[in-house]
């Protein structure tokens, strides 16, 4: 008995899954303070969350500087740069988005102590994804990020688009499950493990497995669950209507969060797993990065509702990190890690001002809504149009300097026309961002937007979005130093 | 033998699920998801893993089978038109098929009670399994947890009545 209490503690190793720990840790505590608090109290709540998320963000510091990959669990997660890059963006999506979303619940009624700590467990989530090197691990991340949002998206019960969101995310969510964990069973099939590294190494010693059919359907349908999670066209159908239907602060943590996270996990599989398909996968993923691209943004241009444009576009921005996996190569690959965090500030960021820009009750998420918008609200609009140029990639922006490497990452590795089908889509994206300008600019103001008020959490969440799409514009260098340490 | 009693288990399960994706009574549909799970368990017996044979049945077809009992009495989904009396079109399907998954048990007994035949058994014991679960995927059972929490987290806030109409999931 004794010894095996000592062999199973023997692959413990607590500091290898720190960062999520925290966060778990605090989500429990958060939901034992909701109990405690008075109803419809959680401004508090809000800001213990922000603690708990600096801490993770200190221990997520902490495995940064140690050169040394920290290995946990009988090599079930490994704590190596490259989880600690995405969990900085985890971070960061959580911390934006917890930080738009106490003044925006109060005001839409809704002021839920529950939903910080799902926040907090879906990031913990997305950090075991990103940190998994063991397909079981990857797949249990995935759940935990999933079952949380799931509730999230349907957060405003009163309200039937929001359930319609939840409800719809939950059963296209749990169907593409069923195909991920097909994949893995074949895989497992076929290399007798589930370890990601041990299925590349058997896969490069055994060549024959890989004209197998089992191998590339393993490899086919564990794509196609992380597409759907990706939102990757043809599998983007549930996208607008779950994003438009969820809590706004919602639909800007899961297009940012959680595409993160699917992203991470299916690079390292890709990268790790499955190289020696480099051929197979990466002949799909040019198709599908090319459709994605281009459906995603041709759609946008005819939508009327800018909640539903952005859920669009992020089906776009998918389209243009793909770019950088079908390249796979280093620049490429840094490509990806860089713009999924350049991604995240823009897009975050550009939801905080859609939120305060909306009364109670009534979202203002029309064109004609932000008519004048500009010149009535100038520190919003001018805000507004740093996110949206980021988003259109007009240097000096974040978007600019990510789609800049992803494409280059193309270039480099002979992907000529997928890098320039890329470009022509950008250029057909200027139409619908810089429509929205046009109307916060030259037309007139039919309203004075009087009823806006400026929440320290989202004022702070904002200039701290501005600040990273400016700096990751300006100054790329570091940032894509660190991605570039973070890959392979 | 082994290989035929696997192909006739595997047309067992399929055709007990597609019969219970078909149905439009949810009890009936229950019914046809044991056949399968039943089949299921046999076929892992066969392939050489009775441990798992014996959760199949004691997990699915025996707990979780009575949670959806459960749900679906709780949410009185069962049509309530009266009570037909018991029509034979409607028994052959579930007789010949729980008739055939007890022929392919007793055959397993009669003929082959050590599980010598097809795959060899790789017999983990309870401690093994235990042993490799706690040892090697620690780490899974702590997430899976974690999960249930959330989970129940989630179940509680979705469920919970309030003044208004409530959401469903």
């Amino acid at each position: 008995m004794e010894n095996l209490v000592q062999a199973a503690l023997a692959n413990v190793n607590f500091s290898a899954i720190m960062p999520s720990l925290v966060l778990v840790c605090f989500g429990m505590a958060l939901l034992l303070i909701g109990v405690f608090s008075r109803r419809g109290r959680t401004t508090h709540i809000a800001w213990i969350s922000i603690i708990g998320l600096v801490i993770t963000g200190i221990y997520t510091y902490i495995d940064w500087v140690n050169p040394e990959t920290q290995f946990g669990f009988a090599g079930h997660v490994a704590q190596d740069n490259f989880a600690v890059f995405f969990n900085i963006i985890f971070i960061a999506a959580a911390g934006l988005t917890i930080l738009i979303s106490d003044d925006y619940l109060k005001r839409e009624g809704y002021p839920i102590s529950e939903y910080y700590a799902l926040i907090l467990f879906s990031t913990a989530g997305a950090m075991w994804m990103a940190s998994g090197t063991d397909l079981m691990t990857i797949f249990l991340g995935l759940e935990v990020l999933s079952i949380s949002l799931y509730v999230l998206a349907g957060m405003f019960r009163n309200d039937v688009r929001s359930n319609e969101a939840g409800l719809k995310y939950f059963l296209l969510g749990a169907f593409s499950t069923g195909f991920l964990l097909y994949g893995v069973a074949l895989l497992y099939g076929v290399a007798g493990t589930t370890n990601v590294a041990d299925i590349g190494m058997y896969l490069s010693a055994h060549k024959a497995a890989l004209g197998n059919p089992m191998t590339i359907a393993g490899m086919v349908l564990l794509s196609t669950g992380f597409m759907f999670k990706i939102a990757i066209v043809p599998f983007h159908m549930w996208t607008p209507d779950v994003y438009q239907g969820a809590p706004t602060p919602i639909t800007a943590f899961m297009s940012a969060g959680p595409k993160a996270a699917a992203i991470a996990a299916f690079l390292r599989i890709l990268m790790f797993g499955l190289p020696e398909l480099h051929a197979e996968w990466g002949a799909m993923l040019w198709l599908l990065a090319v459709l994605t691209m281009t459906v995603g943004n041709f759609i946008a241009i005819s939508q009327t509702n800018i909640k539903r444009m952005l859920a669009y576009s992020s089906i776009a921005h998918a389209g243009y990190a793909l770019v950088g996996l079908v390249a796979a190569n280093e620049v490429g690959l840094s490509g990806i890690l860089y713009y999924m965090l350049a991604y995240t500030f823009m897009n975050i960021g550009a939801f905080a001002v859609l939120i305060l820009a909306g009364k109670q009750g009534e979202e203002n998420l029309t064109l004609d809504g932000f008519a004048g918008f500009g010149y009535k609200r100038p520190f919003l609009g001018v805000a507004l149009c740093v996110f949206l140029f980021s988003l259109m990639g007009l240097p000096p922006t974040a978007g600019f300097a990510g789609k800049f490497y992803v494409f280059a990452g193309a270039v480099k590795a002979g992907y000529i026309w997928l890098a320039i089908i890329g470009v022509l889509n950008s250029a057909v994206s200027l139409y619908y961002y810089l429509r929205v300008m046009v109307y916060m600019y030259f037309r007139e103001p039919t309203e004075d937007y009087s009823w806006i008020s400026m929440p320290v959490g989202a004022v702070i969440s904002i200039v701290i979005a501005l600040f990273g799409v400016l700096y990751l514009g300006l100054l790329p260098d570091c940032v894509m130093e660190m991605a570039k340490m973070s890959i392979f | 033998m082994a290989t035929v009693l696997f192909y006739i288990l595997s047309a067992i399960a399929l055709t007990a699920t597609l019969l219970c994706v078909t149905r439009r009574n949810p009890v009936h549909a229950i019914i046809y998801l044991v056949h399968a799970f039943f089949a299921l368990a046999l076929l892992f017996y066969v392939l050489g893993a009775p441990l798992v044979a014996a959760w199949e049945v004691i997990i699915y077809a025996g707990a979780i089978m009575v949670l959806f009992m459960f749900i679906i009495m709780m949410l009185e989904l069962a049509p309530s038109q009266e009570l037909q009396g018991l029509v034979w079109s409607r028994l052959l399907p579930v007789v010949l098929l729980s008739l055939t998954v007890l022929g392919a048990t007793f055959a397993i007994i009669a003929f082959d009670p050590g599980g010598v035949d097809g795959i060899p058994v790789y017999f983990a014991t309870p401690r093994d399994f235990g042993y490799t679960l706690f040892k090697e995927y620690a780490l899974a059972v702590e997430v899976v947890s974690f999960q249930l929490l959330f989970a129940a987290v989630g179940g509680y806030y979705v469920g919970r009545t309030d003044k208004k109409k409530g959401g469903r999931k």
